[in-house]
């Protein structure tokens, strides 16, 4: 996972070198004096080979210093490390309620198979994966900020302002989630510990609501985890369109201004914020699952 | 019940294959409307030029954001309004689904040719090669590809088409590359394939001939799912500004540039992104269509797609009512003097979409208070099905068509579920074959017999102390160390103790014992027996015993009936059955089982052939193929089951088995 992270960063750092151009001539006024701009290119430092350039990143990294923006002086460290927790409190409130619909709806239709209910939530699945998460914003925006005025259209103000941009993640993260649940609970249902379980007399409802969902749940998690890329993916989207203050908006504004310092430390963080899920993944998944716990293969 | 859905699962065969998978197809609506859906859609992108009312980049500024032609203010000459520019909108996004389709298509052909050849080359060298290039598909599953694609597009100064197509194309290899190398592996492990290579065939024609048939289908469907997801991407992409350079239109720039004025002109944001929304629903309508046809291994979920409690009961149909009625006078009997359990031409079946399984037709027993029924015959004899058919416990599709169980004095195939769900474990009791799997993985064995004592109120004063007694009472020597264990911790023996101790809690009068030696050692087989049916004699529970093991039943059982292809060949008591077998069915089991007064030259008669197939009922006895004493009748009448002494009930034509069987089986036509 390391690697991956080390990979990542030492990709996004050369082809920002090699296939970006020259900011410090997108950051003069077009016609600038050559001197001019060679000055610029000094004092960000993409005038030096870029070997150097990138010992001195990694460097820097170990040492806490992701670099300075390009424009102005603040600490890319700094900025990253004050937009992170608003994608962390976007996608943990998207991945709750995610999970607590996906719970409820793939149970409902697990429970009852090829009835109007399962097919309903089916639909929903297929149409919610078609679903452009950038369009429905813009649909949810229209309707419920332009139309009818209930809710902020834009900016962090407090709780109503995670309505819109959340459930716009939860469209995009629920369709695969429901599916997982519904046919692990079908399967659970068929397994033989739950026909055991009836046999012994233990109640329906206990049935479902312990012996199905300890077992059936268990993909849930993984999936969530193998689901954090999109759902950061997602939240680049969500946060350009609601001009939330997180990791995304920042990339996404480094990117249009080749602001290099800015998109790698978005990047690095990212890719850090992923292997930290995965890791929080796997020992959910040891507490939960007592085979994984204990050693058992 | 496994293999009974293995066998209705669809097997590919080269012959007929297109014809039967069209027809598959088109009896899928949500596959034909995804497929006119996605015709009309690539018809009119490529009809653009000759459909498009207008040029797409033509700007007409005396016609800026008319709204669609069904709003007032719209125009006809410009049905769905005009954008900030005065440009058709309806024309550009026939252009624009030009680009986004082709985008789609060309880097769906690059993820799926890169992911085909690294599948193919990691499949053929299963080596450092094949450990290296899914290494690579790891990592970079490992993280959000369109994180880059977003980096790498926002930074480059020119971006084209093929820059787009490039970035959405090649980081798709692994999801085909997995499959593929999946299906070389196991392809190339069969006989076939090894044959060929075997004769000399080099690895381009074993491709040819072997792999890529295999493969291509689930190439195929991989694909159609990669190129809705491409749309979406690509359109993300064209929204967040990194798609085709200005003025080209494409679905997802179209909608950032409507999203400028979609105060004013909502209509501008909302149609292209609901052409992308139908596009990919059609794609992916497609796909699912296909995935469920093409590729059996995703039908398996199928069959259990039915509502147990729906189907578990059996249906009465008006004119078999009143015989129902008249039987229930008899049958139900004063609980003391009848038989406690009773079942009377028990029917039940598997009705799947192609053909029905017929796993029980017609058996009719009964099992005395306190006494021991064996009930003996080889796997698929619908031994198991009996079983569950009493406990009401029949995997969905499976149901009882017909007859009834009638359990101290009540007919369980027509009590509420939740009757019957209180019978279970506290009159009823039932433990399976596989020990380890019926115990709740997760959860430790104390809690599930603290649940089940809380569910019975069985025992008195503390849960715990209740269920040390029950483990203490099957012969485990620690039952707090158990108590604390997860059943994955245990052995099989073990576990089916601890399956015993919790049938037994609640001290029902009948426990149903389906194989429950089968899947443990031999040494154990004994122990956990004797165990059985030492603490039902203990507590006067009547026990089912269910094996393929004509001796285990010799051994412990009072009665035994022998059950071949869904019903009763052979009744009677234990000892007079063994001693001189009235079928000669169950005379081969006795022969095929190992006997300390065998001869050293003697050979074990295994019994040739194998059970008809269930799902079609043909004339005649269904043994005949394979028995030994088969004569002319047997082929065209099925002999019914009738009393041949005192106690003793057969199903042969044969009035009495002469001592030795007029051919060697070995020489039986099978």
């Amino acid at each position: 996972m390391a690697l991956v992270v080390f990979g990542v960063v030492t990709i996004v750092f050369v082809l920002l070198r090699v296939a970006a151009g020259d900011p410090a001539r997108l950051m003069n006024p077009p016609g600038q004096q050559e001197e001019l701009v060679q000055l610029t290119r000094e004092r960000i430092g993409t005038d030096r080979p870029i070997i150097e350039q990138y010992v001195d990143y990694v460097v820097g990294v170990f040492q806490g210093d992701l670099g300075t923006s390009f424009h102005g002086n603040q600490a890319v460290l700094t900025e990253v490390m004050a937009a992170l927790p608003n994608t962390v409190a976007l996608a943990v409130v998207t991945i709750l309620v995610s999970s607590i619909i996906a719970l409820a709806l793939g149970i409902a239709a697990a429970l009852r198979p090829n009835t109007a209910l399962d097919r309903g939530v089916l639909v929903y699945v297929s149409i919610a994966l078609a679903t452009p998460s950038f369009w429905l914003a813009i649909i949810l925006v229209l309707i419920f900020s332009v139309r009818l005025g209930w809710l902020p259209a834009i900016d962090m103000q407090g709780p109503q302002s995670f309505v819109l941009p959340v459930a716009t993640l939860t469209v995009a993260l629920t369709p695969v989630l429901i599916r997982t649940v519904r046919q692990s609970f079908l399967e659970t249902l068929g397994d033989d510990h739950v026909r055991a379980a009836r046999a012994r007399g233990i109640s329906e409802r206990r049935v479902i609501l312990v012996h199905g969902l300890k077992v059936a749940a268990l993909p849930l998690i993984t999936l969530v985890g193998i689901q954090a890329g999109l759902i950061l993916a997602g939240s680049y989207v969500v946060e350009s369109i609601f001009n939330w203050p997180g990791i995304g908006k920042l990339t996404l504004d480094a990117v249009a201004g080749r602001n290099f310092p800015m998109i790698q430390g978005g990047v690095l963080v990212a890719a850090l914020v992923f292997v930290v899920v995965n890791f929080v993944v796997d020992l959910t998944y040891a507490v939960l699952d007592p085979r994984i716990r204990l050693g058992y293969r | 019940m496994t293999d009974v859905a293995g066998a209705g699962t669809l097997q590919l065969q080269p012959v007929g294959q297109s014809r039967r998978i069209g027809r598959r197809l088109r009896r899928r609506k949500s596959f034909v409307v995804g497929v006119t859906g996605l015709t009309l859609i690539i018809g009119a992108a490529v009809l653009a030029p000759w459909l498009a009312p207008h040029d797409p980049m033509q700007q007409d500024l005396m016609a800026t954001l008319l709204p669609p032609a069904w709003v007032e203010g719209g125009s006809p000459d410009f049905p769905f309004g005009t954008d900030a520019l005065g440009r058709d909108v309806l024309s550009r996004m026939m252009y624009g689904a030009r680009n986004s389709l082709l985008i789609a298509f060309f880097a769906v052909l690059i993820a799926a040719s890169l992911g085909l050849a690294a599948g193919v080359t990691a499949g053929f060298s299963r080596s450092s090669m094949d450990a290296l290039l899914m290494r690579m598909g790891d990592m970079q599953l490992a993280f959000p590809f369109i994180l880059l694609a977003i980096i790498v597009l926002g930074v480059v100064t020119d971006r084209t088409a093929l820059h787009i197509i490039l970035v959405l194309g090649i980081p798709g290899w692994i999801l085909y590359a997995r499959v593929v190398r999946s299906r070389v592996l196991s392809e190339r492990e069969k006989d076939y394939v090894t044959a060929a290579h075997a004769i000399g065939a080099g690895r381009s024609r074993q491709l040819r001939k072997y792999v890529l048939p295999a493969v291509w289908q689930v190439v195929l469907v991989i694909a159609l799912l990669d190129f809705g997801f491409v749309i979406l991407v690509e359109s993300t992409l064209s929204f967040l500004g990194f798609g085709l350079t200005p003025p080209e239109p494409s679905w997802g720039s179209i909608l950032a540039e409507g999203k400028r004025s979609m105060i004013v002109s909502p209509w501008l944001a909302v149609l292209p992104g609901l052409a992308i929304m139908l596009t990919v629903l059609a794609v992916n309508l497609t796909a699912d269509g296909a995935a469920d046809v093409l590729d059996p291994k995703l039908r398996k979920g199928v069959f259990r797609r039915r509502r147990q409690q729906d189907t578990g009961r059996q249906t009465v149909t008006a004119d078999e009512t009143g015989a129902v009625a008249q039987d229930d006078a008899a049958g139900t009997a004063r609980r003391d003097d009848g038989p406690l359990l009773q079942v009377v031409d028990l029917h039940a079946e598997f009705p799947f979409d192609e053909r029905s399984v017929y796993a029980v037709r017609g058996v009719s027993f009964a099992v005395d208070r306190g006494k021991t029924l064996g009930i003996v015959g080889e796997s698929g004899s619908g031994k198991s099905v009996t079983a569950l058919s009493i406990l009401q416990l029949l995997d969905a599709p499976g149901r009882v068509t017909h007859g009834r169980v009638v359990f101290d004095g009540r007919d369980l195939t027509r009590i509420p579920d939740a009757e019957m769900s209180r019978l279970r474990g506290r009159q009823l009791g039932m433990i399976f074959q596989n020990p380890s799997a019926s115990l709740n993985p997760v959860m430790t064995i104390g809690s599930q017999m603290v649940e089940t004592i809380a569910a019975h109120q069985a025992g008195a004063g503390n849960r715990t102390d209740v269920a040390r007694a029950a483990l203490a009472d099957v012969g485990i020597g620690d039952p707090d160390r158990v108590l604390r264990r997860y059943p994955f911790q245990l052995s099989g023996g073990m576990n089916q103790r601890v399956m015993i101790a919790l049938a037994m809690i609640a001290r029902p009068d009948l426990l149903i014992a389906d194989e429950p030696t089968t899947a443990l050692d031999v040494t154990t087989q004994a122990q956990v027996l004797e165990q059985l049916v030492a603490v039902t004699h203990d507590h006067d529970t009547a026990l089912i015993l269910i094996t393929h093991d004509i001796a285990l039943v010799h051994e412990y059982a009072d009665d035994v009936i022998v059950m071949y292809a869904g019903r009763i060949f052979e009744a009677g008591p234990v000892r007079d059955v063994v001693r001189q077998p009235r079928h000669p069915y169950t005379k081969a089991l006795l022969d095929s089982v190992p006997r300390a007064d065998l001869e050293p030259n003697e050979r074990l008669r295994a019994i040739p052939g194998e059970l008809p197939d269930p799902s079609k009922p043909q004339p005649g006895c269904p043994f005949a193929a394979r028995c030994a004493y088969v004569m002319d009748i047997c082929r065209v009448e099925d002999p019914p089951l009738i009393e041949v002494a005192e106690h003793r009930e057969a199903a042969c034509h044969l009035p009495a088995l002469p001592d030795a069987p007029p051919r060697a089986p070995s020489e039986v036509s099978v």
